[in-house]
């Protein structure tokens, strides 16, 4: 495996921890650059940069034919596609495989039975996984989503068969919901994903998103690497994760139950890779499958942090054949408690993404903390890519020590120059419901923390900015 | 040396800034007087209102906004702008760069308050933007497709009252 030549098709925060994974195991990380990206922070991380022409997604991270170039001119060897992108993609790895050249992810028959959402609900059920009601395939008109929603009652999701991360799904309460939602989903699939497909579900009201990491090699080892709570999302897309979960707690029967169950759905597909299992876990604790995620997921630290397993190290140790770090399923045991805070480029109060220049950036944090990012002063926030820019992770002896460090982390946080999510996440890790664990999907829409976001002119801000101002004046009369 | 602060409502308020050496700056806010002191260590910049306790000063850099949570401030060292196109309700202008996916209506259309004029996407979200007034659509100023800069004044709607 040493001195094979990996080429990272990603960028951001995902780019440097793979690069990190490769450099470590003595691998040549390979980067990309495009024309949209005149600085790309990854590439401090990545050994070799290589151009990937192009101005938008659609020419450069989502080109396949564009990239099969790029593997012949540079002799790559293995391809890492971090997440969302083409990391699902079932042309991608096929593509790959036809030439020999090894993707870090599973093999291309788990990425289309399990990337392709309609057909992986079929294999759960046949593996006797409870699944949540829904259309079994792909929906193609309006009047088949109605059709279908009639029959499963509402409210529904509308969702892209090909998607992920919350992009490409909305809930419809009735039918004239669904009428004029239809297309536009159809539109954020087939720009997000380059695939327009959907799918229609049953809407579980206040679930807990619940999932389980997988781990295995492509010797038919699949071991699971405990569970992970995604509860706090806006607009269906996490925001804080933890692990282990707070709302399973001590109920070792349950935990034991929901990762034993995702286990037999990475078995029943031959899952060879990093992975995860998602369910809907209703207030009963009853868990229904929700989809595989064939990919690294961006709250895998979290998983790292308990259980002191290298996922991104083992999934490419697992691609090339090599043995994992551990053996058995009893050498993965949990040791504390981990909460992963997105920071996105957003309106703390609105949630929608605000792009702009970051002009300062400087950390103080405790003992213990992670910073995930791809964060410099200077970096530009552009409305190509999603706004999430880093992931903060504390870990600690138990969730209260993790929630003391991760408050003080943000704190210590200071990025200038954009609108972020730091201050809703403030207000969250001071929210009862939240401190207590005790909170569903439906949290940022029931409990509101985002009206509590203080709006207060911060004179001390003020004055701080105007000092940075004089300060570099006085610089440059010199 | 003056500086104004305007958000996006053009409400604005200013401070007075004196520098005394290259490490005490004095700053005046609606009369009252704190004197900021600065250090340099290890390659950061700290700030210090008693000389005692010191917090580290971010590189905030040099560009003329200010995001202090959920407002952005605009600010203007020496002057204070005049003649800023106000906006109001009946002109759509757009918060952040982004592209316009579709347009549901044209010109001369007659409009009510809280209506879907166009999508927007930016971030891969779908925005929409809607009327703030009830009038009819004076200008159209993008076409489908079309990428824009923040700031960009997309529809403008006269109002009917």
């Amino acid at each position: 495996m040493k001195g094979k030549r990996v080429l990272i098709i990603n960028r951001g925060e995902i780019a440097i921890r793979v690069a990190k994974a490769l450099n470590e195991l003595g691998l040549v990380s390979v980067g990309v650059w495009t024309d949209n990206e005149t600085e790309p922070p990854h590439l401090e991380y990545c050994q070799e940069w290589v151009h990937l022409a192009g101005n938008n997604n659609k020419e450069t991270y989502l080109d396949i034919p564009k990239i099969m170039n790029l593997i012949d001119t540079y002799k790559i060897d293995g391809v890492h596609p971090g997440y969302g992108f083409l990391s699902e993609n079932r042309e991608f790895s096929e593509a790959l495989a036809k030439k020999g050249v090894t993707f870090i992810g599973p093999n291309p028959t788990a990425v289309y039975k399990m990337g392709a959402k309609d057909i992986s609900k079929q294999i759960a059920k046949e593996a006797g996984v409870p699944v949540v009601p829904g259309s079994i395939g792909e929906v193609a008109t309006i009047e088949d989503a109605v059709k279908i929603a009639k029959e499963i009652g509402y409210p529904i999701l509308l969702k892209a068969v090909a998607g992920g991360g919350g992009k490409g799904m909305r809930p419809c309460l009735n039918e004239k919901d669904v009428k004029d939602n239809f297309a536009a989903v159809q539109r954020e699939a087939l720009s997000s994903f380059g695939y327009a497909g959907l799918l229609v579900e049953k809407y579980i009201l206040n679930p807990h998103h619940i999932e389980v990491q997988i781990l295995a090699d492509k010797k038919g080892n699949v071991f699971h690497v405990f569970e992970r709570e995604c509860s706090i999302q806006r607009r269906h897309q996490k925001i804080i994760e933890e692990a282990p979960s707070p709302f399973i707690g001590n109920d070792e029967a349950v935990r034991k139950a929901i990762c034993e169950t995702a286990v037999k759905c990475a078995k029943a597909v031959n899952y060879d890779s990093a992975g995860t299992v998602e369910f809907i876990m209703g207030e009963d604790k009853n868990f229904y499958f929700l989809e595989m995620n064939t990919r690294i997921q961006v709250e895998h630290p979290i998983t790292e942090e308990i259980t002191g397993i290298d996922l991104v190290a083992n999934m490419i140790k697992a691609a090339f054949n090599q043995p994992l770090d551990f053996k058995s399923q009893d050498d993965i045991k949990i040791h504390g408690h981990a909460i992963e805070l997105r920071i996105c480029a957003e309106d703390p109060i609105t949630m929608m993404p605000a792009p702009g220049k970051i002009v300062g950036f400087e950390t103080t944090f405790p003992q213990g903390i992670r910073f995930d990012h791809c964060i410099y002063p200077k970096f530009a926030i552009t409305p190509d890519f999603d706004p999430m820019i880093g992931k903060l992770i504390a870990k600690g002896f138990n969730r209260e020590v993790a929630l003391r460090k991760v408050r003080n982390a943000l704190d210590g946080l200071i990025i200038d120059g954009i609108k972020t999510n730091i201050a809703l996440h403030k207000v969250i890790l001071n929210e009862e419901t939240f401190k207590q664990g005790q909170y569903s999907t439906s949290y940022i829409g029931t409990v509101k923390p985002q009206e509590k976001v203080a709006v207060k002119e911060e004179i001390e801000a003020f004055m701080l900015k105007v000092a940075a101002i004089e300060l570099n004046q006085a610089r440059n009369n010199l | 040396m003056r500086y104004y602060f305007m958000n996006q409502d053009m409400k604005d308020f200013f401070l007075d800034v004196e520098m005394l050496s290259s490490q005490v700056l004095e700053i005046t806010h609606e009369g009252r007087k704190q004197t900021l002191k600065i250090k340099n260590l290890a390659g950061k910049r700290f700030y210090s209102f008693d000389g005692i306790a010191w917090k580290k000063l971010a590189n905030l850099g040099v560009n003329e906004t200010l995001v202090s949570n959920s407002e952005v401030y605009k600010v203007f060292r020496g002057y204070k702008p005049s003649g800023l196109n106000k906006g109001g309700a009946g002109a759509l202008i757009t918060q952040m760069p982004g592209k316009v996916v579709k347009l549901m209506f044209k010109e001369g259309d007659k409009i009510s308050k809280g209506e879907t004029v166009l999508i927007l996407e930016a971030m891969k979200m779908e925005n929409e933007i809607k009327s703030g007034a009830e009038g009819i659509i004076k200008s159209v100023n993008v076409k489908e497709g079309q990428a824009l800069e923040a700031g960009f004044l997309m529809v403008e709607i006269e109002e009917t009252k």
